[in-house]
C-alpha cells in the first residue's frame, strides 16, 4: 500500500472488508466480462479492447483517505470491480450500452453518463454504468467509450493527477480544447464510417438491380459482383472437361488485371466475360483434355478469360508474362509458362489470321 | 516416391522425391502431417526431385495451404519443374505459393 495514505479507523474497517471479499470481487469481474463478451460476439459487435479489473488496494486507499466516510460498508464503493469497454465509434457506446442493459441488472440511480455536457464545455466522455449480474448483489462499474475519449482520458489522468502541483486554468483549458477536437474527429469517422456504407448499399443495388454500366470498377464494387458468381457458368463448363471439383480461391488478385485490360465499370467486365467465354473455354479444354487433373480453382474461368483477352489483343508471350507476373507475382520461370501458353494457344481458332471477307 | 521432413535454418522444409499420384498420396499425406502441425516455423515443400504431380498430390498441396493460412503463414515451393508449375497453373493455384 502506498505510504503516504493515512486511514482513519473506519477507513482501515473497509479496506478489511474489501481484503476479505476479494476472492469474490475476481470472480465477479471474471464472469461479468465473460457474460458481456459472449452478448457483444452474439451481436456481432467488434470493440477495440474490453477488459476488466479488481481495483487495487492502493487506488482503494487513496479513495477512501479522501472520502471514506461517505461509505458505511464496502458495498457502497462500486468500483471495486471495472470493466472497461472501448469501441471504434461514437454510436457503438450506445449499442454496447444496450446490450449491458439486458445483460446486466443497471442501478440507474449511480449509472452517469459523462458524454452530456453543458453546451459551452468539453472534457471526459464516457458512459458510465453501475451493474449488478443478474439475481446478484454486488455492484460493479461499466466504463464505455470510443478510443479517441479513451486516449485523452488517459492522458488526462496521466498529467493531471500526477504530482502534488495544482493545474493552472490556462492548461485546463488545453486538455477542453484537444477534448472538443477529439469529439469532432469521432463524430467524423462516425459520419465517414456511414458515407462509406451507403455507397457499398448504392453499389450493391446497382449490381443487383443489373445497372452494370453505371458501376465503376473498384475494389468495393468487384467484391460485390463476384457475390453473383459472374465466373461459376464458365467455371463449370471447364469444370466438366474432367468432371473436376471447384476449389474456392480469392478472385480479388484479378482485379488490377482488368484495370489494366481498360475495363472502367462492371457492364465492361460482363461484356469482357460474354465476349471471350466461348474462346476461354476452348483454350482450358486444349490444356486440361490431356491432363486428368480432377480439381480446379474457382479462379479459373477468369484465368483463362484473360489469357484469351492477352492473346486476341496482341499481347503474345510478352502480355502472356506479364499476366503470370501480376497473378502469381514476378518471376523467370513466368517466361516459360507465358511460352507454354502461346504454343497451346496457337491451333485455337481466335488465333488463326482471319479470312478476308470477299464481296 | 520418397519423403523427407527436416528442420532447416529456423524453417520445416518437406522434401518430395519422385511421383506424387494417386496411389502413394495417402501415404506422403500422413508423413507431411507435421508440415499441419507447425505453428511458427515457414514451410517449405521441395519439389527439386518431384517427377510428377497428380490431382490427389495437389489435394495435399491445398491442404497444407489451408493450414497455414489459417495461421497466416505462406507455403514456400522449391525448385519445381515448369512441367509441374504448368500444371498447378492450367489449374489455377500457382498463386496460392510462394516460389522460391
Amino acid at each position: 500500500m502506498n505510504k503516504e495514505v493515512k486511514l482513519d479507523p473506519h477507513g482501515e474497517d473497509l479496506m478489511a472488508q474489501f481484503r476479505q471479499r476479494l476472492p469474490e470481487l475476481e470472480q465477479l469481474a471474471q464472469k461479468a466480462l465473460d457474460l458481456l463478451q459472449n452478448a457483444l460476439r452474439e451481436q456481432g459487435i467488434y470493440v477495440t479492447a474490453i477488459e476488466q479489473r479488481v481495483k487495487s488496494e492502493r487506488s482503494l486507499a487513496g479513495k477512501l483517505e479522501l472520502k471514506g466516510a461517505k461509505y458505511k460498508t464496502i458495498e457502497d464503493v462500486t468500483d471495486l470491480v471495472g470493466i472497461r469497454i472501448i469501441t471504434f465509434y461514437t454510436d457503438e457506446v450506445d449499442k454496447v450500452a444496450a446490450i449491458a442493459k439486458r445483460v446486466f441488472d443497471i442501478d440507474w440511480q449511480e449509472s452517469v453518463d459523462k458524454r452530456k455536457h453543458q453546451l459551452n464545455a468539453f472534457g471526459y466522455n464516457s458512459l458510465h454504468y453501475i451493474c449488478r449480474l443478474p439475481g446478484g448483489s454486488v455492484r460493479f462499474e461499466l466504463q464505455m467509450r470510443t478510443a479517441l475519449q479513451h486516449v485523452w482520458s488517459t492522458i488526462e489522468h496521466d498529467i493531471g493527477y500526477k504530482g502534488a502541483v495544482k493545474i493552472p486554468p490556462e492548461y485546463r483549458r488545453q486538455f477542453s480544447r484537444l477534448a472538443g477536437m477529439l469529439e469532432l474527429i469521432d463524430d467524423e469517422f462516425s459520419r465517414l464510417r456511414s458515407s462509406v456504407t451507403d455507397y457499398r448499399r448504392k453499389i450493391q443495388g446497382l449490381v443487383k438491380s443489373g445497372k452494370l454500366d453505371d458501376v465503376t470498377l473498384s475494389s468495393d464494387s468487384f467484391r460485390n459482383f463476384i457475390d453473383l458468381d459472374p465466373f461459376d457458368k464458365l467455371n463449370k463448363r471447364i469444370a466438366s472437361v474432367n468432371q473436376a471439383e471447384i476449389f474456392p480461391v480469392p478472385l480479388m488478385p484479378y482485379l488490377p488485371l482488368l484495370e489494366s485490360f481498360g475495363l472502367e465499370t462492371l457492364g465492361d467486365v460482363q461484356r469482357f466475360v460474354e465476349e471471350n467465354s466461348d474462346d476461354a473455354y476452348q483454350m482450358a479444354l486444349s490444356q486440361l483434355a490431356v491432363t486428368d487433373l480432377d480439381i480446379l480453382s474457382s479462379s479459373t474461368a477468369l484465368q483463362y478469360l484473360c489469357i484469351v483477352h492477352v492473346l486476341k489483343n496482341d499481347g503474345g508471350r510478352k502480355g502472356l508474362k506479364e499476366f503470370y507476373d501480376v497473378i502469381n507475382g514476378q518471376n523467370d520461370s513466368n517466361e516459360i509458362l507465358a511460352e507454354m501458353t502461346l504454343e497451346q494457344a496457337k491451333t485455337l481458332e481466335f488465333m488463326q489470321p482471319k479470312k478476308e471477307e470477299t464481296t | 516416391m520418397k519423403t523427407t521432413i527436416q528442420e532447416q535454418d529456423g524453417q520445416l522444409v518437406a522434401i518430395l522425391e519422385g511421383r506424387l499420384d494417386t496411389a502413394v498420396s495417402e501415404e506422403v499425406e500422413e508423413q507431411l502431417s507435421p508440415l499441419h502441425k507447425c505453428k511458427d516455423k515457414d514451410i517449405v515443400i521441395d519439389c527439386t526431385n518431384l517427377t510428377y504431380i497428380s490431382s490427389s498430390g495437389l489435394r495435399i498441396f491445398l491442404r497444407i495451404v489451408k493450414s497455414a493460412k489459417a495461421k497466416e503463414k505462406p507455403v514456400y515451393i522449391k525448385g519445381m519443374a515448369p512441367n509441374l508449375r504448368s500444371v498447378l497453373s492450367m489449374a489455377g493455384f500457382l498463386n496460392l505459393f510462394v516460389f522460391i
